[in-house]
């Protein structure tokens, strides 16, 4: 086993990590940006190390002084969370080089997802199921026209490197179909730096439905079921849930064995999810699949009783799985909400600042992911999402009133957050599922 | 609040049996340190970047066969003239083996890498340069194989990029090395001479010989950002005239501000760059359609006078609205290669409607900080020296110039002075009514004398209906005549400086209708007319032999 790791991200997944090293005996080290010294992943580890100025690309995404915190406190690893360079194939590498152990997949395997086109291409190999689509960059208006004809309106131009919404436009039609290349051709080039956008046929009202799956370096694989993330705002995630409740036992199985085909087919080693869209009670295409943890795990871990950040550091380690699919089984329903700071009333505005009392609820079922504490001054620099609330309930309707239950309990002051936003929304479901109402 | 201290730390007590450490290691190689900005960097991130820094986007120098690969169309390239042998003409001790071992080490033959291939679809004949190579100095070999590759660029008519990187002479071919000065120069003299295209590109370092020869005789000279360009090296300036040099000294930035370098462009940017100037030269005239504007001017009874304040108005467009709105892709270039980019006067290439052409503007400014910039207007010598160069380029490729003319007067000044006023507008109207392509002017504002005259000895000269077109100012034409200046307002009236006047006189060919107030929506309008305007004398002009243009002209003014 691995006796050090280090945590290149901050929050409460990097608190969560050290949670994790500390329960399977491994030390952990904390990297914090100058603005970060008094988060609470600094002070938890047990070494911290700074690693440059507040901006993101001078600390949490400067490879080089991580790499050299690494070398410098004797980890043999690198734990990178989400987000940051998580998924760059770029600092999978050069900790392949240094004889850093990279706690994901290979730089390889990263960069081959990280490239959508490319993706869907080992996909259609590999017989997983896709979306029809033009997986090439698409040159011109005319021809994005010519192929969105063969697709069916309505169609979805996406940056090829793209993510979090950004380079995404919607054509309903034809008519449409110009205004929509342009600009999601210009939004590709200003956030990633390519302007390369592919294009698919856009289902109206799909379920975002992702698979979770953990492979060994055994050629070990299993699917741990799904998790629901159709609730987004702006194509951002903040409700998530497992699991699906529109999926059948049988649709399961065949989205988990369809993810495990994928995870095969790329020989795929360490946690990952594959993203489907579920158009209906039967049809699903592969949409991407994401080569790190995601913020969403704990709904899984829930409802499998899996760690797996644990899992994840064991396969690191060289460790086998020490279960197998058929030792799979689905418990109950989680629910988790991401608590954001942020103001739903000014157009969910960052809101910065200190935190003057806080009040966090606990109980049965009820998990709290968190890197907040009373007087805590959260910094203007990083994502604005500072707590997870995670819930487990036997049922949905359970689940749901433990969550509404749990959200009412929430107090944070000093700063805006979305808490009644949430509750309004949970309400709202809750109402729907005991109504038996469509959600 | 502080939590460290409270919470307990992991003190390995429940550590399963160990496994042996894994000990993280930086290979060598794996990091350099940027020489910009000393900071550690990955290599493959510098190499995937076109090596640009990318902590301070600062650049690290290129091999030729890297800066190829950025530039040409993959798989397009074809290397000529490999294999020439250096010569030692010195008996130079050593320097077989130290050719020998760079071979080896570089995988070159010598310092340049010369040949064929496309840049989007222009054909191309390139030369550039190997720093790792003796630092690139130029020798027998390198002379030589720049030359036969210029040589047989003007055999087959194609456009020569040269990307220039050297220390100079090389020291150990003596005088050898001096003489490729003269001999890559001739060569390229005759493949300007015939009429073909040849873009200097200047990477960090080019000095000396090289400078003194290829690289600064580009139609069009390019800079990568902070390329160290000069004749002398920074190092003996100081040393001879014993003074610290500036910063930025010889720099491409120091050179762009003082006229020998068109443009400085990025390397990302490069090849679509080299693109779009090598398309512009590839395209041929293209057929426009006859067109006409209406130049009545209906008496709206404003006088002299009010036109002069109208033409003076600060929210009046000024020349870069004419350059945005009538043209499109237009490239800027600067500066007179003799000592300054005056950035009153704009230059540079654009298509107009699909045809390339040359555009020169006098631009004011908007605001009180541009109009510094500009210097309100007023050209320096050296902004006429620009236009000159600009109108020249445009005679050698036979692309029709388009001025815009919008001055209170050329610049009146000390440094002007010193540097020919005088002379540098002489010397446009001298040049302008022999230049072999047809020139087209357009007062938008104030025609301020000889300085709007120095870009205005025009095939024919148009002008927006209240702008202006004078001897002088109407204040000067009152003080000098009526010794009052005070009476500008007389003055106006009698000068007949209106476009009404002028028209009437002959001295202007036609008139662009004005709003009576300039928003996005009328000038829109305007600049719809001003391209009518244009359409209608290129396809006038388009029919004229050149005889027949430069006699028109002649006699246009022969007239007077």
């Amino acid at each position: 086993m691995i006796h050090k790791i280090l945590i290149a991200n901050r929050g409460e997944i990097a608190v969560r990590i050290i949670r994790a090293c500390r329960e399977l005996g491994i030390q952990s080290v904390a990297v914090y940006s100058e603005a970060d010294k008094d988060a609470l992943h600094a002070q938890l580890a047990d070494e911290a190390v700074c690693i440059g100025p507040a901006a993101s690309k001078d600390s949490y995404l400067n490879m080089e002084n991580i790499i050299s915190a690494t070398i410098n406190t004797g980890a043999e690893a690198i734990h990178p969370g989400f987000g940051f360079l998580s998924e760059n194939q770029k600092f999978a590498k050069l900790c392949e080089e240094c004889n850093i152990t990279f706690i994901g997949p290979s730089s390889e395997i990263i960069r081959k997802m990280g490239n959508k086109t490319e993706a869907r291409n080992t996909m259609i190999e590999a017989g997983v199921t896709v979306i029809p689509g033009w997986n090439q960059d698409v040159e011109s208006v005319e021809e994005g026209k010519e192929i969105a004809a063969k697709l069916g309106y309505p169609v979805i131009v996406k940056a090829a490197l793209g993510g979090g919404g950004k380079g995404m436009r919607v054509a309903m039609n034809e008519e449409e179909f110009e205004n929509a290349y342009l600009t999601a051709r210009k939004e590709a080039g200003a956030a990633f730096g390519d302007d390369s956008v592919y294009m698919e046929h856009f289902i109206e009202h799909p379920r975002h439905v992702e698979v979770q799956i953990l492979a060994d370096s055994y050629g070990n694989v299993v699917h741990l079921g799904e998790r629901d993330c159709s609730i987004q705002r702006n194509h951002q995630k903040f409700i998530e849930e497992a699991p699906c409740k529109a999926i059948s036992e049988e649709l399961r199985k065949r989205m988990g064995e369809e993810a495990v085909k994928a995870a095969k087919a790329v020989g795929y080693e360490n946690a990952g999810t594959i993203e489907f869209l579920l158009e209906n009670e039967k049809d699903f295409y592969f949409m991407e699949m994401n080569t790190r943890i995601q913020v969403e795990h704990p709904v899984t871990e829930w409802i499998t009783g899996v760690d797996l950040i644990k899992e994840q550091i064991k396969i690191a380690s060289g460790e086998k799985l020490d279960f197998t699919q058929e030792e799979v089984k689905l418990e109950g329903h989680s629910i988790e909400c991401r608590i954001n700071a942020e103001n739903p009333e000014k157009n969910f505005r960052p809101s910065p600042g200190k935190i003057e009392n806080l009040y966090l609820p606990g109980g049965k079922g009820i998990r709290m992911d968190t890197a907040i504490y009373s007087g805590y001054e959260i910094p203007p620099y990083y994502d604005s999402m500072i707590a997870k609330l995670i819930v487990h309930g036997t049922t949905r309707e359970e689940a749901l009133r433990k969550m509404r239950s749990a959200l009412g309990e929430v107090i944070i002051e000093g700063i805006d957050t979305n808490v009644d936003y949430l509750y309004e929304m949970i309400s709202d479901m809750a109402e729907q599922e005991i109504l038996g109402g469509e959600s | 609040m502080k939590l460290g201290a409270r919470f307990k730390k992991e003190d390995g007590r429940l550590e399963k049996a160990a496994r042996e450490t894994q000990s993280a290691e930086v290979p060598e190689g794996l990091f350099k340190k940027c020489n910009m900005c000393k900071a550690p960097v990955y290599v493959e991130e510098v190499k995937e970047n076109l090596y640009i820094c990318p902590k301070c986007h600062g650049y690290f120098r290129m091999s030729a066969y890297k800066r190829i690969a950025s530039v040409v169309e993959p798989g397009t390239f074809e290397r000529w003239d490999e294999g020439l042998k250096t010569s030692n003409p010195l008996n130079y001790k050593g320097y077989e083996d130290k050719i020998t071992a760079l071979q080896e080490k570089t995988g070159l033959d010598e310092a340049v890498v010369t040949g064929t291939g496309l840049i989007g679809a222009n054909k191309v004949v390139l030369a550039v340069c190997d720093g790792r190579f003796m630092m690139a100095s130029m020798g027998h070999v390198v002379g030589e194989k720049i030359t036969r590759a210029v040589e047989r660029a003007t055999e087959e008519k194609l456009p020569v990029i040269i990307f220039a990187c050297s220390g100079g002479a090389r020291m150990q071919e003596g005088i050898v090395s001096l003489m490729q000065m003269a001999k890559t120069s001739a060569a390229l003299k005759r493949h300007s001479d015939a009429g073909n295209l040849y873009i200097s590109v200047l990477t960090d370092p080019t000095t000396g010989g090289v400078t003194a020869s290829f690289a600064m005789l580009g139609d069009i000279i390019l800079a990568e950002p902070n390329a160290l360009i000069g004749f002398a090296g920074p190092r003996v300036i100081e040393q001879t005239i014993g003074q610290k040099l500036p910063k930025g000294f010889q720099r491409a930035e120091f050179l762009l501000d003082h006229g020998f370098v068109d443009a400085i462009v990025k390397r990302e940017e490069m090849h679509d760059t080299l693109k779009s100037i090598l398309d512009m030269h590839r395209v041929d005239a293209i057929d426009l359609e006859e067109q006409t504007v209406r130049c009545e001017v209906k008496d709206t009874g404003m006088s002299a006078w009010d036109k002069v304040l109208i033409s003076r108005k600060k929210d009046r467009p000024v020349g870069m609205d004419y350059i945005d709105n009538c043209f499109t892709d237009f490239i800027e270039f600067h500066g007179d290669r003799y000592f300054s980019d005056d950035h009153c006067i704009v230059g540079g290439i654009a298509y107009f409607k699909g045809m390339p052409v040359t555009v020169i503007a006098q631009c004011k400014g908007k605001t009180t900080k541009e109009n510094v910039f500009r210097n309100f207007g007023m050209p320096s010598p050296d902004g006429y020296r620009k236009a000159l160069r600009l109108m020249k380029q445009a005679e050698k490729f036979n692309r029709p110039v388009i001025c815009f003319v919008d001055t209170p007067g050329a610049f009146c000044g000390l440094e002007a002075e010193e540097r020919g006023q005088g002379e540098a507008i002489a010397r446009n109207l001298y040049e302008m009514s022999g230049l072999k392509v047809p020139v087209f002017s357009l007062i938008i504002g104030e025609g301020g004398s000889g300085g709007a005259l120095a870009m205005a000895v025009s095939d024919e000269v148009w002008m927006l209906e209240n702008s202006v077109y004078s001897i002088l100012s109407p204040e000067g034409y009152a003080s000098i005549l009526w010794k009052d200046s005070s009476l500008a307002k007389d003055a106006a009236r009698v000068m007949k400086m209106t476009a009404k006047d002028l028209y009437e006189m002959k001295v202007v060919d036609g008139i662009i209708k004005e709003p009576e107030k300039f928003n996005d929506d009328s000038f829109y309008k305007v600049a719809t007319q001003v391209k009518i305007a244009i359409e209608g004398f290129l396809y006038r002009q388009g029919k004229k032999s050149k005889e027949e243009l430069l006699e028109a002209r002649y006699e246009r003014f022969r007239k007077f």
